[in-house]
């Protein structure tokens, strides 16, 4: 019956084109408005570490004070400071940690003819490629004595290697950051998490994959500044040394936390800490903490950009008037064939059979609106570029995924759309005569 | 085959009540052709919508082949249609839409017959009616006669027991008429039971048995004086 | 509308259309007053002059490569005298940032000394030299520029003031409303920080954030005459006209012969100031386009319901239509008849609408931070709604018009 249902409703939409065709397009411009801006606000709202993104936690600590909160809503700032930092290395109650920066260097080819470049570094300590799963192709990270001795050691990406040793396995060799040299341990395997979560306050989550990773201690000790962003309540004094023992926030800062009893002894344990600054005079208020897992530190710096989320919420709006529309193009349709209706309750069709003839003409007219809207999705897609920051844009992919959904969508909004209609089209009763008005 | 004893239907508004069957009975044999004739209004169509399941009815017993339909639900009702009635329209009803051979299909669709079974029965049906080389014309470019004569394969293509007329030449001239109404009598002598409601005295003439209602009563022809009047109404009145 | 009755009586008898079309125009309303309120925001955002003579400006990002931050004054100057000297350079600077540029500084400013709490102002801090004025193509309007033995050098991190300032005009007044701000002292945020005396006055200069959030001191700049040091800077160039395209070449290449050791790389390193602005203003460009369309769009589809829907009606009341024709009526009876039908449906819509309209601009004001919607759009969209509906409807009414009288006797 299904195909004779479907080939019925294929010659009642060659009936009507122009009616057929207003629907068509209807859905297919709702269905493509929707997933279009539904495909920017997928890339951002993404979990970029899906298989670990509850065991890993980023602490705040309020070393500005309530002041400074309040303008928050009481939020303790998103970055810590060097102290901090440093103080929870020491204690180290989380299973991994790490203090990281993305540190301002630059790379010096050994070949005298290429230039110097840059590519995104972070300043981390070893604990961070296990933490954060950093896949790799040689090698691997450097390891704990490495941190504590300061070593020139060094953690490259694939591009990275491709481009300095053409893709050989470059463990062991040295590379020149700002005319030091340093020795690879690791090459990563691709690695680019989306949204880049371990630095969504200087990157707001989006931002070339990051090529370089090197120890946090050896560039504290070089004094290497950082890339992003360093924000002081107060004047820090002069020189390295007092900007680095002020109460500057510039740290991000992560802990591997594995289970919920960890993380509540962790919570803990920050605010003793805060409790102990309060005590030793440092903080002049109560603790004031907080501790995020990935997708609460993403959702709390706001990494889904308001205009992906206005546009979506724009173009879902936007599909509910197409469906409202077409719920009356299709009620226009259906009614108008009510005398057939009537005929067709008469020669013994049972009211199923009507909701089925009705809701499969509606389904092919979703189908032929879902092919229009995967088209017009394409042209969004490429469009989408011309409105969201090219490193938002560079996610928002027509994949196999969104392909199914984009079919799937229009199927089902016009399927529900045909709801209203068909029931009035059901309800038609057999007919004696053709209706004349 | 079609038994109605005491029957009402009732037609409920606010403030009236219009009976337009009241006390109605009839019992038509397997086998008869049964021409239902009466004025304007005075119910023949209402009786034939409730004998083709089209409509209920209010109070009464009505016995469709031995089976008492009134408990049967809606999906049931339609299985009947399907399956023991064949249906032929003073206005012929083809779907506009459909080519003549697909309209011959509608009833057999929706019996879930297999294609070659459907094909074989809609290419005999549309031999019997003699259009078996208009299968691919579409209802509008056809004449009155042919459209009926299509009608009619549509009912007979199901083979029904029960064959439910409503004024079927009435949109016809009298040469297709009569061509109709000889098909019709060929479909009877081959066994069907034939209900046929007609306002045309000549017509209802050529059937084996004619019931005469009037304010919604079967009246007995030769007894009731109203009789003649019914029919001086019947000639000048409208078709129902 | 002498209709107006019987009308009411055939909604009744097609409330689900009427629903549906009526629905249609109220959520359509609801969309395009905000998208087009969307639109008139950030058009007004992205058309901000940034007080730069615009054309003919360049910008190179450059990065030391294993140079002592103290060594880095002198290669800085060099740079800088290189680009000045170099063909089609009209004057050039090394800056910390720059109008637009999406980085940079900014502090507090009092007329007291002040360390914590709430400032009088707030202001981007530019560190030039005396070529800034030349090199922005800013109007100074009161007091005088920067002379050369006023520039010092200094670590980025040891400067906290100089004892001479140039302000915007902006800032000129939020300092000092009454208008007499030059020759006075102000003071940055901090601890023990000299004040600073206002030498200069320009008419406009912005800062170098396009986001909401500074929208509180778009044009609050103070220019500080100060190089710093450290591995981080940019130049500023002004090419003569009609030679930034060749500034734009040449320019790269010159300060690499002079030194190879640094970084010019990246999308953003080298940009025209043409371009600084398109990113600057990406979003919010976007934001309007994309508003735009959908607009257009939505309207196309709700005429197209309408018309699809009329068109339905017509048809069904065809014999109707002939009845009253017959009966007398003149062909423009019919045609006002359907007119007044869709108005009427439209009034019903547009009321809802207005309210929808208002209600989701509330939410997305606590939403999205954003202003509230002026009842002016409201009325523009309810004007071209009903505008819209009349138009679809039209095309089905001049049909419906010319149903013959005859059509009253057809009965099939």
């Amino acid at each position: 019956m299904f195909a004779y249902y479907f080939q019925l409703g294929l010659r009642s939409l060659r009936k009507n084109p122009l009616l057929t065709a207003l629907m068509v397009m209807a859905i297919g411009f709702g269905v493509a408005a929707s997933m279009t801006t539904y495909s920017v606000f997928r890339a951002t709202s993404n979990n970029p570490i899906p298989q670990k993104s509850s065991q890993l936690f980023v602490p705040q600590i309020d070393n500005w004070g309530p002041e400074d909160a309040q303008r928050n809503n009481g939020e303790p700032p998103q970055a810590i400071t060097y102290t901090d930092a440093i103080g929870l290395m020491r204690d180290h109650r989380a299973k991994r940690q790490t203090a990281l920066y993305p540190a301002g260097l630059s790379i010096v080819p050994a070949d005298a003819n290429q230039l110097p470049f840059h590519e995104n570094t972070y300043a981390v300590y070893a604990d961070a490629f296990a933490m954060f799963d950093i896949p790799f192709r040689y090698g691997g990270g450097w390891t704990a004595a490495e941190d504590d001795s300061r070593a020139a050691v060094a953690v490259i990406g694939k591009t990275l290697n491709d481009k300095l040793f053409h893709g050989e396995n470059s463990v062991g060799r040295e590379i020149n950051l700002d005319g030091r040299s340093y020795r690879i341990t690791g090459v990563m395997d691709h690695w680019d998490p989306q949204p880049l979560f371990f630095d969504a306050v200087n990157t707001g989550g989006f931002d070339d994959p990051t090529q370089l990773f090197v120890p946090f201690t050896r560039m504290i000790e070089l004094k290497v500044p950082t890339n992003g962003n360093n924000n002081c309540n107060k004047d820090p004094g002069q020189g390295w040394d007092n900007w680095l023992h002020s109460e500057c926030i510039w740290l991000g800062f992560w802990a591997e936390l594995p289970s919920k009893a960890e993380a509540d002894a962790y919570r803990s344990y920050l605010s003793g800490y805060a409790a102990e600054q309060q005590r030793a005079g440092r903080f002049r208020w109560a603790p004031n903490v907080r501790l995020r897992n990935v997708v609460e530190w993403l959702d709390f710096e706001k990494v889904v950009p308001a205009e992906a989320k206005i546009s979506l919420l724009v173009a879902l709006g936007f599909l509910i008037i197409c469906l409202v529309n077409t719920i009356g193009l299709l009620l226009a349709k259906f009614m108008r064939r009510s005398s057939e209706i009537g005929v067709r309750r008469a020669l013994g069709a049972a009211r199923s059979e009507i909701y089925m003839q009705f809701l499969i003409e509606a389904a092919a007219v979703g189908l032929a609106g879902g092919l229009l809207g995967l088209l017009l999705t394409g042209v969004g897609v490429y469009g989408i570029s011309l409105i969201f920051d090219p490193q938002v844009a560079r996610l928002a992919t027509l994949d196999v995924p969104l392909v199914l959904l984009t079919l799937l969508v229009a199927i089902l909004a016009t399927v529900i759309a045909a709801f209203y209609p068909t029931w009035r089209a059901a309800q038609v009763q057999p007919a004696w005569q053709l209706k004349s008005n | 085959m079609l038994k109605m004893t005491h029957l009402s239907k009732v037609y409920r508004t606010e403030v009236v009540e219009t009976y337009a069957l009241r006390d109605f009975n009839i019992d038509v044999k397997e086998g008869e052709f049964v021409a239902v004739t009466g004025p304007s209004g005075s119910g023949k169509t209402t009786f034939l919508t409730i004998a083709g399941l089209l409509e209920t009815f209010t109070g009464g017993e009505y016995h469709l082949d031995g089976v008492e339909v009134s408990n049967l639900n809606d999906n049931a009702r339609s299985k009947i249609r399907n399956e023991k009635i064949g249906f032929i329209f003073q206005a012929f009803n083809l779907i506009p839409d459909l080519n003549v051979f697909d309209n011959v299909e509608v009833p057999l669709r929706y019996r879930g017959m297999k294609a070659a079974e459907r094909k074989q029965r809609i290419m005999d049906a549309l031999e019997r009616v003699g259009l078996a080389s208009r299968a691919k014309h579409y209802p509008a470019e056809l004449s009155g006669g042919q459209q009926q004569r299509v009608a009619i394969a549509r009912a007979l293509a199901g083979s029904p027991r029960l064959l439910l007329a409503d004024e079927p030449t009435g949109n016809l001239d009298t040469q297709m008429a009569r061509g109709v109404m000889e098909l019709l009598e060929e479909i009877h002598r081959e066994g069907a039971t034939i209900v046929m409601v007609t306002h045309d005295p000549e017509l209802a003439a050529r059937a084996q048995r004619n019931v005469h209602i009037i304010d919604g009563q079967v009246v007995d022809l030769a007894e009731d004086p109203r009789f003649h009047h019914a029919q001086h109404t019947a000639h000048t009145g409208t078709p129902a | 509308m002498l209709q107006i009755k019987p009308i009411l009586a055939a909604l009744k008898r097609h409330k689900a259309g009427t629903i549906l079309i009526a629905l249609q125009i109220a959520l359509t309303l609801a969309i395009v007053c905000n998208a087009l309120f969307i639109i008139q925001q950030r058009v007004q955002r992205l058309s901000r002059p940034s007080g730069m003579n615009e054309s003919n400006v360049l910008a190179i990002t450059n990065r030391w490569v294993a140079v002592n931050d103290k060594d880095t004054a002198s290669l800085t100057k060099t740079d800088v005298q290189a680009l000045r000297q170099l063909p089609g350079v009209e004057d050039a600077m090394n800056t910390n940032s720059f109008p637009l540029r999406g980085g940079g500084w900014s502090t507090g400013v009092n007329l007291v000394p002040k360390e914590n709490g709430k400032p009088a102002g707030q202001t981007t801090l530019y560190f030039v030299d005396e070529h800034a004025l030349a090199v922005y193509g800013a109007q100074l309007i009161a007091g005088r520029n920067f002379t050369a033995d006023e520039v010092i050098v200094a670590d980025p991190k040891d400067i906290k003031s100089t004892p001479q300032v140039i302000v915007t005009k902006a800032l000129a007044d939020k300092l000092f409303p009454k208008g007499d701000a030059l020759g006075k002292q102000m003071y940055l945020s901090g601890k023990d920080v000299p004040p600073s005396t206002i030498i200069g006055i320009v008419k406009q200069l912005q800062v170098p954030w396009s986001g909401i959030w500074a929208n509180d001191f778009v044009e609050n700049a103070t220019l500080l005459p100060v190089q710093l040091t450290g591995s981080y800077g940019i130049y500023l160039i002004r090419a003569k006209p009609g030679q930034l395209a060749a500034v734009t070449k040449s320019a790269p290449e010159a300060l690499l012969k002079t030194n190879r050791m640094r970084v010019i790389s990246g999308e953003r390193a080298i940009r025209t100031y043409e371009k600084v602005r398109e990113d600057a203003y990406k979003n919010d460009r976007g934001m309007a386009i994309l508003m735009g369309v959908i607009c257009v769009i939505l309207l196309a589809i709700t005429a197209a319901g309408i018309v699809g829907l009329t068109s339905f009606w017509v048809g069904q009341r065809r014999k109707q239509i002939g009845v009253r024709r017959a009966l007398g009526a003149t062909k423009h009876d019919i045609l006002s008849y359907f007119l007044t039908e869709n108005l009427m449906i439209g009034i019903a819509g547009v009321v809802i609408g207005a309210g929808l309209a208002v209600g989701l601009n509330l939410w997305m004001v606590t939403q999205f931070e954003m202003a509230r919607l002026s009842a002016v759009y409201v009325f523009a969209g309810v004007i071209a709604l009903l505008l819209l509906g009349q138009a679809a409807v039209l095309a089905p009414a001049m049909r419906a018009a010319k149903v013959p009288p005859v059509e009253a006797t057809r009965s099939v």
